[in-house]
């Protein structure tokens, strides 16, 4: 658990504070219906422990200054001093409560459609910010919300933003590295169960490995285009792999300049777009023939993307070189096509 | 245009005589000492037009001798493919300028004549989007025996490559033309009286169906004509339903003297499906108990409130609609019990959302899972894994002598 070492720092800090008491009794707030919090009950038995020890009882710790926390951890204490009256004290265990929820945030944010979680998150945490504004203390007014995952530590690059919750989700990457040696062919195509070769088709042997699944175009220059990874790691991996399996066959193969050329995602709306309406105000970037093609093709400049979307929602991404111009290519379009949400 | 009978120049005695045109007076220049052999030898249209014939402006400049002879050809083809169409003058000259700057570029320059050709069907195409005239790419194609695929990629290409700003097919305007192509209008021996109809109720209910295919996302990403071919044919049939109930879509497309594009059935089905959906609301006809037949009688009615009624039937989008009224209420009851004789699907009281087709549908495939995050890319690869995917020695040779005696057997396939 990462918040440890943190919630030992405040918690030495609320120790050092002289100035306690003066301030409980502002931070009584009614706002958000003690439920709420509930639901993190049940983690709070493996978070009790470590605080034993360092904390003091409850009504110690709800009359510390807490104007340098973010806004959360000030309201966990206020309904802590709300508790406090109550019979069946778990109050002890609101404390725990925002950990527990920065915890689970983590985890959630880490991958995934999370819509809802996030959503009852900012719900839950949205009061929070209000209930605020009647703090007296100067340092408080501010702060205004900022998300506990700036005290946490995060995995880089949590794709999931304020807008859509959605993310997309990568299909195809296309790569390309250089072997820097001269093969034959007819050779690998010999000595390679998983090669396929026919000089009157194609100039290249195609190999395929299981895992992960995925296709290389191998050229008898010595460079080789690798297809179908779901991931630039995977996509790095599996062209490692054509490479071993060229080298075992008896040639010099290197692995030089590794480069992703192309990535592929896609994700869902969920609700039906009017391509017509579309097209019709986005007449610059939009492309819809529905002789041709059922899809409308929207040709993005900024990041230089090419979006099919189709009249069931869903929305392919391609013509990406960083997986962060997928995703911001699709925070671009999200709002456009809420827009049209209403047919 | 050199004439027969060569002469020798009278200066310098050479043979290279090369005819030229000063000021559209064409004259034999000798090529060694440019004296003047003869003028107005050769026809001159001066002449021409003083013997009351009529020569064309293009043979009587020279603006023919700059522009290659592919080119020419193909600015033929625009003017005679304009002329076939029977599209206004100005639409020619429109094409023919963008056939013009698309022969500049060098992509297009240096394509196959299969590509050239196509390329006069997409400037037509183009001048008649942006004056709004409703001409179908299959038009097109069939006119120019092209298929569909170059077409399509020359046509995308013309427009990135000149950046034209082409408006979409308008519906309307291609449900008139459409309609008014069929041969139902005049009673004839095909056509019995009883099938001929009268050509504006025809198109105007024919619109009005078109209408609520678009408003029930019937339209959108699909190919216009199939639609409205089921939309004449069910306002055809719902105009004299007495006799003409019981004529099917192939028999009604070859009395009308119209291709039957494959995809109409389809359209066929889920416009009656949105039309009885709406026949659920209205009191009088819920306890007709109607079906796909039956509704056809009916289609008027229908459509005189179909706005109505289509956001009665269908709640819009997550929200459910209620009604706000008692009877509206109880309609919506009734028309899900309705629903249920004929769908079996939907809970009892909730209207179906009004969605395309392709959501209604269950999904066929489960969505793939992401991909583990915890792989870096530089793993270690086990030698076994690699080995796995070569070849024993002993099956090489095997694999060799297989291959052998297949290509000693004569006709046999190329190795892979």
């Amino acid at each position: 658990m990462e918040e440890e070492p943190y919630l030992e720092i405040y918690l030495d800090r609320c120790m050092n504070q002289d100035e306690l008491a003066s301030t409980s009794s502002h931070l009584f707030s009614p706002i958000v219906p003690y439920d709420s919090y509930l639901h993190t009950s049940s983690n709070q038995e493996t978070i009790a422990s470590p605080l034993e020890p360092s904390k003091e009882p409850s009504t110690d710790l709800s009359s510390v200054d807490l104007s340098f926390l973010p806004d959360e951890l000030n309201q966990e204490n206020t309904e802590q001093t709300l508790t406090e009256g109550k019979p069946g004290v778990e109050g002890n265990h609101e404390i725990q409560g925002a950990p527990s929820r920065v915890q689970s945030l983590n985890e959630k944010d880490s991958g995934g459609i999370c819509t809802d979680d996030f959503s009852l998150s900012n719900s839950g945490l949205n009061p929070l910010s209000d209930g605020n504004s009647t703090l007296p203390s100067p340092e408080n007014s501010s702060s205004g919300f900022f998300p506990l995952t700036s005290m946490t530590p995060l995995m880089p690059v949590t794709p999931v933003s304020e807008g859509s919750g959605i993310v997309p989700q990568l299909q195809n990457i296309v790569s390309t590295v250089n072997l820097a040696c001269k093969l034959d062919l007819k050779k690998i195509a010999l000595q390679a169960k998983n090669a396929e070769y026919n000089p009157k088709r194609f100039a290249a042997v195609i190999m395929r490995i299981r895992e992960p699944r995925t296709t290389a175009l191998i050229f008898s220059s010595g460079k080789m285009v690798c297809t179908g990874a779901k991931s630039e790691e995977l996509s790095r991996l599996a062209a490692r792999k054509f490479a071993r399996v060229v080298q075992k066959l008896g040639f010099p193969a290197r692995f030089l300049d590794f480069k992703i050329q192309n990535m592929v995602g896609s994700c869902d709306m969920r609700f039906p777009i009017r391509l017509e309406s579309l097209a019709l105000t986005h007449q610059q970037f939009s492309s819809y023939e529905p002789e041709l093609f059922p899809g409308l093709i929207y040709r993005m400049v900024k990041p230089r993307i090419v979006l099919l979307i189709f009249v069931s929602g869903k929305v392919v991404l391609t013509g990406a070189k960083e997986r962060s111009e997928i995703y911001e290519a699709f925070e671009n379009i999200y709002p456009i096509l809420k827009g049209f949400k209403k047919a | 245009m050199s004439g027969g009978g060569r002469s020798r120049c009278p200066d310098c005695g050479c043979a290279e005589l090369v005819e030229d045109s000063h000021y559209a007076q064409s004259q034999l220049v000798c090529a060694e000492c440019g004296c003047v052999v003869s003028e107005g030898l050769l026809t001159t249209t001066f002449a021409d037009e003083g013997n009351l014939r009529e020569v064309t402006y293009s043979r009587s400049t020279g603006e023919n001798e700059r522009v290659s002879r592919s080119q020419q050809r193909g600015l033929r083809r625009v003017r005679d493919l304009c002329r076939v169409l029977q599209l206004p003058s100005t639409f020619e000259e429109t094409a023919v300028s963008y056939y013009q700057r698309a022969y500049q570029h060098p992509g297009l320059h240096a394509a196959r004549l299969q590509k050239k050709e196509v390329l006069v069907g997409c400037c037509v195409l183009v001048t008649c989007r942006q004056h709004n005239w409703p001409l179908t790419m299959g038009t097109i194609c069939t006119l120019l025996y092209a298929n569909l695929e170059l077409f399509s990629g020359t046509y995308l290409q013309i427009v990135k490559v000149l950046g034209l700003d082409v408006p979409a097919l308008s519906l309307a305007d291609l449900v008139k033309t459409y309609c008014s192509s069929f041969k139902l209008f005049q009673p004839s021996p095909s056509v019995s009286v009883s099938f001929v109809e009268d050509k504006e109720k025809m198109v105007s209910r024919t619109l009005q169906l078109v209408e609520l295919a678009s408003e029930s996302w019937l339209v959108t990403g699909r190919h216009p004509v199939p639609v409205i071919t089921a939309a004449a044919y069910l306002a055809w049939r719902s105009l004299q339903p007495g006799s003409r109930l019981t004529c099917s879509l192939s028999r009604f497309c070859k009395l009308a003297g119209v291709d039957l594009p494959h995809p109409a059935y389809l359209r066929v089905q889920e416009l009656l499906a949105i039309l009885l959906r709406m026949a659920g609301q209205l009191a009088w006809l819920r306890i007709l108990n109607l079906d796909k037949q039956t509704v056809v009688k009916h289609i008027g009615d229908l459509l005189q409130h179909r706005c109505i009624l289509l956001r009665q039937a269908f709640r819009d989008g997550a929200e459910e609609e209620e009604g706000e009224e008692q009877p509206q209420e109880e309609g919506e009851e009734a028309g899900s019990s309705t629903l249920e004789v004929l769908e079996k699907k939907r809970p009892a009281s909730s209207p179906p959302p009004l969605l395309p087709p392709c959501m209604l549908r269950p999904p066929k495939r489960p969505c793939p899972t992401p991909a583990d995050p915890s792989i870096t890319g530089d793993e270690d690869i086990s030698d076994s894994e690699i080995e796995q995917y070569l070849r024993t020695p002993r099956e090489i040779k095997d694999f060799q002598r297989a291959q052998a005696s297949r290509q000693a057997v004569p006709g046999a396939p190329a190795p892979s």
